[in-house]
């Protein structure tokens, strides 16, 4: 603690513990204990609570209130428990007795302020707090205090009986590991003392016949389980395993469902993980037992493990599928396909009831489906997925949904009746018909698939995030398209396929939702991304009216679409003006024109998006050499330049000193400078023709200007990324040996100009301002000044100064402390009043 | 009907709303706010209490956000794109244009003066907003085909909406915050008579009968007049919609009466794109506005113009709106610093500041302010704090309450102690209960849903047939077999039942044995029974059976004697669930003994 902070702290305290003071703000309580924390994280000495006398003298008092403040009480309380989370501050806390006051049966918690929530969550939170070592554990056994940790696991406030659970998995975990002298076994079972007084509490719920004290035992287990690696936690197992079998098998039991997550837990730990081990029979067995719905989280974590039984793999695979199986089934006349599975787990007119039920239907298929999502994230799959009949599944349930399927069976008419229209099942079906596609093997579809597709792109029944659905997995079998394409030499397929997702883009660029419009955009510019090299590609879009129906839409009222133009548009230009052989003759394409009408939007778009996608744009057209010449290069850099130097939206700004940082590299590369990044040059100095060369095109495109404003700008990140890129042109301009003294450069009158900007920047870059107007003759165009400038002015001072975020300041203790002091006695209206 | 309120801490703490409300299975989040006071995770609220198993898509059937303050939308593209919520949100067309341009101007401060990286970025925002369904006033929305939502106009900023949430006939009104006195540019909130079973309610202003906005406002244009005419220079931090907009017209009318020469700004070129939507949703403002439209639109300033870093050294007076709100970071903190060290100069602060902020220190009184580089700003300009926020304090909430005639209410986004006073108000003015539960705290409400059964035609006419004709006045009892299938009830007669399940019949007999003191032979004893019924139930079908039993009816009656005591016979007597009636009827008189003369 600074002494700043130590003389503030008795102050602080007083004001706290004072009732006449208005409550402090929460958040102001909040970080007081956050720094508490940290000061004590790691120093468990005495010192903190000696040095400072006033912190258990402000216990005290608060204490002594009559009627102490809920908001004070919980904070004390919290910071007891801070406190007391050494060993040496818990027995100075004692002394004063202050402990057993406040956690004690006398204190709080048999009084009429243990009504509010805060209060109890502040209790809580303290014991968790200083439950770290014995003396703590045996306090709160020997106090009677566990069993009211027992009886907040049920509280009211769900805050409150989730720390409550915690705290138990805690204090077991505490208690057998700081306690036990030797290895427990289940022959010789020797729990400490506050371990047995837990797991007793543990037996006793899961035998009870309240449903609430089974489900708080079977959380805290799987709190247990999932934090709690030890091999003492199978003897602990072995215990209560018969009581958790028989969850499965009776019927009547509510709490089946929290056993996936119980099971999962333990699946995860290797205690259990012996494929030996009678654990993975009651895992299969709870894949039997669990309705289609309870099951799904546990098959889809089996699925992830790394080790498992094959078998059980395959039992929750099987279980996973169902579903699908079901759909594909209930769609197909008998014998036609032979369905996703050979045999089910459980059984089967279980989920075709819930299938066709209103109710359920849909959202055991959401479900389903965004567990198959997941499990085709997994780069390695443990099993083998029958693709091709996944596929199928997915096809006919979007069929489903738009109504283009209607089955003879009267399952699947029920089913498809239940999945009309439904947007919730097509969103997940088309998230899982994009994860499919990179998976290789069901390629004989993708005609098909591709009319599935082709009606949901076209149909106005569509909503927009559908929509935006069906373009992410439309834009991913595309892809797939174009590599089998390669393979198999179908070209005709892929130019037909095309054709008509080109038609159909047509009409949606022209949509009156905007929503719709910048999906469509954003489709676009992730085709051309991934398929500019094809000749296909490019010839089918260039023909269609796509690209200047983008074009249009640059003059969109909505700015999110203009912004998804510009980058559209961006990419488009790859493959008109920028291709090498672009397939395109004429005119129809003028390069200039774009250009002049991005530029245009960049310096007078009232929003920021628009401007961003254009310097962005801008940057990587740089990037990729699309900019012409040297000359050409040069005058566009400079162009943009003295654009965004003025723009009002900081992350403009930033994109154009990306730009530079682009350009420089790019220029110091192309004159052959020996390194092209910005590495010191250490030994030899660089041949300084080239040197000259470069430094001048810099001072011709009104870089230094730009760059060295930007130090001052009102926007830190603007400043610092400036500061980067000079300190990396200083290291190609000055080996480290040469760089000037600042002194004695004062002479002439360009050293007189750079001694004035240095002070400037100094203290321009603190106050984020740098003088309008004001040049104080410093000609940024002038390369023998920005030469001196930088190798005089001190920029890794600037840049330290500049990434000490001022948050420094702000967060700072001693503020935090100066700002609660300063709210007292002033009752204040506006924390009501947000924003 | 259960509603939890979501929100870091245990407590009733003002700031993020969250609200989640299970009505009739379905579950509906309200609002998904945001607490500008931390930069840890505290500032959103803890999604992992909503369902402890599976995904919130799953879970959750829509998410309402009522207005585009921060405090209730600021965690939305947070819960969106990376917690992960892929179903439908709902807000108001203005919301939706209004609410990025927020999320934006958040997002940028928070990146900038932090540094935080751990952000949701511009292109999460806008895929968060294009996930939205934009609602019209008093438009029925089908979320599905049970759920179904109605915004109501709520005042308090642009597009703001009290909403109500259904299912068959029960229903939610959930109020956002909302102001029942119209403004300078707002109207007042107004709901009809829903008589929803639980109105959920802010209760900011819970106790307090807030002293009239005409007088904060006259207060606001004497501070800023003076200052103007002595020369000096006026800074206002705001936030880039809501109230910026308010004060704007009312600087506008204020320079325009007084014909005031001194110019005013608007930083970051929020202006147009913010006056653009004022003008855009017109019919969300107030009458006044709407009706003044047609020859001068109020948002059009003459007065008011885009401000340039440049101009904050021109010397002279001048008004200038400025980015961010709470003095934190960029436009607004660089002019405040050029500013503060005069004393002719003030800011004025329009709304609420965290702690840490220049703004929360300068608000409570701080005057040495230590800035970056451990430079020293001496704050010499005038401070001052004027809330305009429209919120309904306890007067409104009453007239609210009035207007819904609610069967329970739910008071959230206050002060506990101020809400236990509503609380009693309330429960003594209506007779309806209050509740004020702490965030994490669930409260559950007992609703008595009224159920719709449909009935078959051919039950109704066979009731129809053997009784009165329906009459509107006389409930009548029916008798049938209830199917539930598919979240439907149906009544249907007990054989089309059987056909429609498939289900054979059973029979049901109640069987019940009589002791009857008689030496005679049993099937003189049967006879004797046979004559006395014969002669009681003179109505009946008595029959007596060659096999020596009677029938009554379904009702069956054997004798044998007993096997100890031969002079007492016993009587076994059976009857069908139809006729329980006559078959207890019988038992009883039966259990009376035989009379003498019958042989």
């Amino acid at each position: 603690m600074t002494r700043e902070c130590s003389l503030l702290l008795p102050r602080v305290c007083a004001a706290l513990a004072d009732p006449r003071q208005p409550g402090s703000d929460d958040t102001c309580l909040e970080k007081l204990l956050d720094w508490f924390r940290s000061l004590t994280e790691f120093d468990p000495t005495v010192e903190l609570v000696q040095d400072n006398p006033c912190l258990t003298e402000f216990i005290a008092s608060v204490l002594a209130l009559p009627e102490p403040s809920p908001s004070i009480l919980s904070f004390t309380l919290r910071l007891a428990g801070i406190l007391a989370a050494s060993e040496s501050r818990f027995h100075h806390l004692q002394q004063e007795k202050l402990l057993v006051r406040l956690f004690g049966t006398d204190g709080p918690l048999n009084s009429a302020v243990w009504e509010d929530a805060s209060v109890r969550s502040g209790w809580v939170e303290g014991v968790h707090s200083m439950m770290h070592h014995q003396p703590a554990l045996y306090f709160l056994c020997n106090g009677g205090g566990i069993d009211v940790i027992f009886a907040l696991q049920g509280d009211p406030s769900l805050f409150v009986a989730s720390a409550a659970s915690r705290l138990l998995v805690h204090m077991l975990i505490l208690s057998v590991e700081s306690e036990t002298t030797k290895p427990l076994s289940t022959q010789d079972c020797d729990w400490p003392a506050c371990a047995q007084v837990i797991i007793k509490h543990i037996e006793d719920s899961l035998q009870s016949s309240s449903a609430s004290h089974i489900e708080q035992s079977l959380k805290l287990l799987t709190n247990l389980f999932g934090s709690c690696r030890a091999p003492w936690t199978e003897v602990l197992w072995l215990g209560i395993a018969k009581q958790i079998e028989s969850f499965l098998t009776e019927e009547t039991v509510q709490a089946r469902h929290m056993l996936a997550n119980l099971l999962l837990n333990m699946a995860r730990s290797p205690v259990f993980c012996d494929p030996e081990g009678s654990f993975w029979a009651l895992v299969t067995s709870a894949l039997e037992h669990l309705t289609p719905v309870q099951a799904g989280p546990l098959a889809v974590g089996i699925l992830r493990l790394y080790k498992c039984p094959q078998d059980v793999r395959i039992q929750a695979l099987t279980v996973l599928l169902q579903p699908m199986d079901c759909i594909l089934r209930a769609a197909s006349q008998p014998l036609e396909y032979a369905g996703l599975l050979d045999e089910s787990v459980s059984d089967p007119a279980a989920v075709e009831s819930l299938l066709s039920s209103k109710s359920s239907g849909a959202s055991l298929l959401c479900q389903t489906l965004a567990r198959l999502e997941e499990l085709l994230s997994l780069i390695h799959l443990p099993v083998d997925l029958p693709y091709t009949s996944l596929l199928r599944s997915l096809m006919t349930i979007l069929q489903f949904c738009n109504g283009f399927l209607n089955p003879a069976s009267p399952l699947g008419s029920t089913i498809s009746r239940i999945l009309i229209n439904c947007f919730r099942v097509q969103r997940s079906a088309l998230d899982v018909l994009a994860a499919l596609s990179e998976r290789k093997g069901c390629d004989t579809l993708i005609e098909s698939l591709f009319n599935v597709l082709l009606a949901y792109l076209e149909s106005p029944n569509t909503s927009p995030t559908v929509l935006k659905k069906t373009f992410q997995a439309t834009s991913k079998w595309l892809v797939r398209l174009h590599e089998l394409s390669c393979s198999n030499s179908q070209w005709q397929q892929t130019e037909k396929i095309l054709e008509d997702v080109f038609l159909v883009l047509q009409k949606r660029l022209c949509s009156p939702c905007w929503e719709v419009r910048d999906s469509s955009l954003e489709f676009l510019t992730v085709l051309i991304k991934c398929l500019r090299d094809q000749d296909e590609f490019r010839q089918s879009l260039l023909s269609s009216e796509v690209p200047r129906l983008t074009e249009n839409l640059l003059e969109d009222p909505e700015s999110y679409v203009r912004a998804s133009a510009v980058t559209a548009v961006g990419h488009l230009a790859f493959i008109t003006y920028f291709a090498p052989e672009s397939p395109v003759a004429g005119n129809e394409y003028n390069k200039e024109s774009t250009v002049a009408k991005l530029q245009e939007i960049l310096s007078a778009d009232p929003e920021g998006f628009p401007r961003r996608a254009v310097i962005s744009i801008f940057t990587k057209w740089l990037r990729q050499g699309c900019t012409g010449q040297l000359e050409d290069t040069e005058q566009f850099v400079s162009r943009v330049i003295q654009t965004v130097e003025h723009d009002l939206d900081w992350e403009v700004r930033l994109g154009g000193l990306e730009l530079v940082e682009v350009f420089c590299s790019q220029t110091i590369c192309q004159l052959g400078l020996p390194k092209c990044s910005y590495a010191p040059v250490s030994s030899a100095a660089p041949s300084s023709t080239h040197q000259n060369e470069s430094l001048q095109i810099f001072c011709r495109t009104k870089l230094f200007r730009f760059l060295f404003r930007s130090l001052c700008d009102c926007d830190k990140p603007v400043g610092q990324r400036a500061c980067d890129i000079l300190l990396g042109l200083r290291g190609n301009f000055y080996p480290i040996s040469t760089l000037k003294d600042s002194q004695g450069t004062e002479e002439s009158p360009a050293g007189q100009s750079i001694a004035w900007l240095q002070r400037t920047l100094r203290q321009g870059s603190l106050a984020q301002n740098f003088p309008i107007g004001a040049g104080n003759g410093v000609d940024f165009e002038d390369p023998e000044s920005m030469m001196l400038a930088l190798g005089t002015i001190d920029l890794e001072e600037l840049h330290d100064e500049l990434n000490k975020s001022s948050d420094h300041v702000e967060k700072s203790p001693q503020s935090l402390l100066q700002d609660i002091l300063a709210t007292v006695g002033t009752i204040e209206e506006n924390e009501a009043d947000c924003y | 009907l259960v509603c939890l309120c979501l929100g870091p801490g245990a407590g009733q703490d003002v700031g993020r709303s969250c609200i989640l409300v299970s009505i009739a299975g379905k579950n509906v989040m309200l609002d998904c706010g945001m607490h500008m006071g931390y930069n840890d995770d505290r500032r959103f609220p803890d999604f992992s209490y909503i369902t402890q198993n599976g995904r919130l898509t799953d879970f959750l059937d829509c998410v309402i956000i009522s207005h585009f303050h921060l405090d209730h939308c600021g965690a939305l593209p947070y819960f969106s794109e990376m917690v992960g919520y892929d179903g439908p949100i709902y807000m108001t067309h203005p919301t939706k244009a209004i609410c990025p341009i927020l999320l934006e101007d958040y997002r940028k401060i928070t990146v900038d003066k932090k540094g935080e990286t751990n952000f949701f970025t511009s292109q999460m925002i806008k895929d968060c907003m294009k996930k939205v369904v934009a609602v019209h006033l008093h438009q029925t929305v089908q979320v599905d085909e049970e759920l179904e939502i109605k915004a109501y106009y709520a005042g308090h900023v642009l597009g703001a909406a009290m909403f109500q949430i259904k299912v068959g006939c029960e229903s939610v009104v959930y109020t956002g915050d909302y102001n029942m006195t119209p403004d300078r540019h707002l109207g007042a909130a107004w709901i009809d008579k829903c008589r929803p079973d639980l109105l959920i309610s802010e209760s900011t202003y819970a106790t307090t009968i807030r002293d009239s906005k005409r007088c904060r406002e006259r207060d606001f244009l004497k501070k800023v007049h003076e200052t103007v005419e002595r020369g000096g220079k006026v800074l206002i931090p705001v936030f880039a919609l809501g109230r910026a907009q308010e004060l704007c017209i009312l600087l506008e009318t204020f320079w325009e009466r007084m014909n005031l020469k001194a110019p005013i700004y608007f930083s970051t070129g929020l202006t147009e794109k913010a006056n653009h939507y004022y003008k855009l949703f017109i019919t969300w403002t107030n009458q006044k506005i709407r009706k003044t439209f047609v020859q001068r639109n109020m948002f059009e300033f003459k007065h008011i113009k885009a401000f340039d870093r440049a101009f904050a050294d021109n010397p002279g007076p001048m008004v200038v709106f400025a980015t961010p709100g709470m003095l934190h970071a960029g436009q607004s903190l660089q002019i405040f610093r050029k500013w503060a060290g005069n004393e002719k100069n003030m800011v004025i602060m329009p709304g609420y500041c965290v702690q840490g902020t220049v703004g929360h220190k300068i608000l409570s009184g701080q005057r040495k302010l230590e800035m970056e580089g451990r430079q020293i700003l001496e704050v010499k300009m005038q401070v001052e704090y004027m809330s305009f926020s429209a919120h309904a304090d306890a007067k409104g909430i009453m007239q609210l309450i009035r207007q819904a005639e609610p069967r329970n209410v739910l008071l959230v986004h206050g002060e506990a102690k101020k809400m236990e006073f509503l609380k009693q108000k309330i429960e003594q003015e209506f007779h309806v209960s209050c509740y004020m539960p702490a965030n994490g705290e669930t409260t559950t409400i007992f609703t008595n849903p009224s159920i719709p059964v449909d009935i078959s035609l051919g039950l109704l006419k066979r009731e129809t047939a053997i009784g009165l004709l329906p009459d509107a006045k006389k409930p009548k009892l029916m008798h049938g077999t209830l199917i539930m299938k598919d979240n439907s009830f149906r009544l249907v007669s007990p054989e089309q039942a059987l056909k429609e399940l498939g289900l054979a019949e059973h029979q049901l007999r109640f069987t019940c044995r009589v002791h009857i003191q008689d030496l005679r032979k049993e099937h003189e004893t049967v006879l004797r029974v046979y004559n006395h019924l014969k002669g009681v139930l003179k109505d009946y079908s008595v029959q007596h059976l060659p096999d020596g039993s009677i029938t009554v009816e379904s009702i069956l009656i054997q004798a044998t004697a007993h096997s100890e005591d031969q002079g007492t016979k016993v009587l076994l007597v059976s009857w069908t669930y139809q006729d329980e009636e006559l078959g207890s009827f019988l038992t009883s008189l039966l259990k009376k003994g035989l009379p003498q003369g019958a042989s």
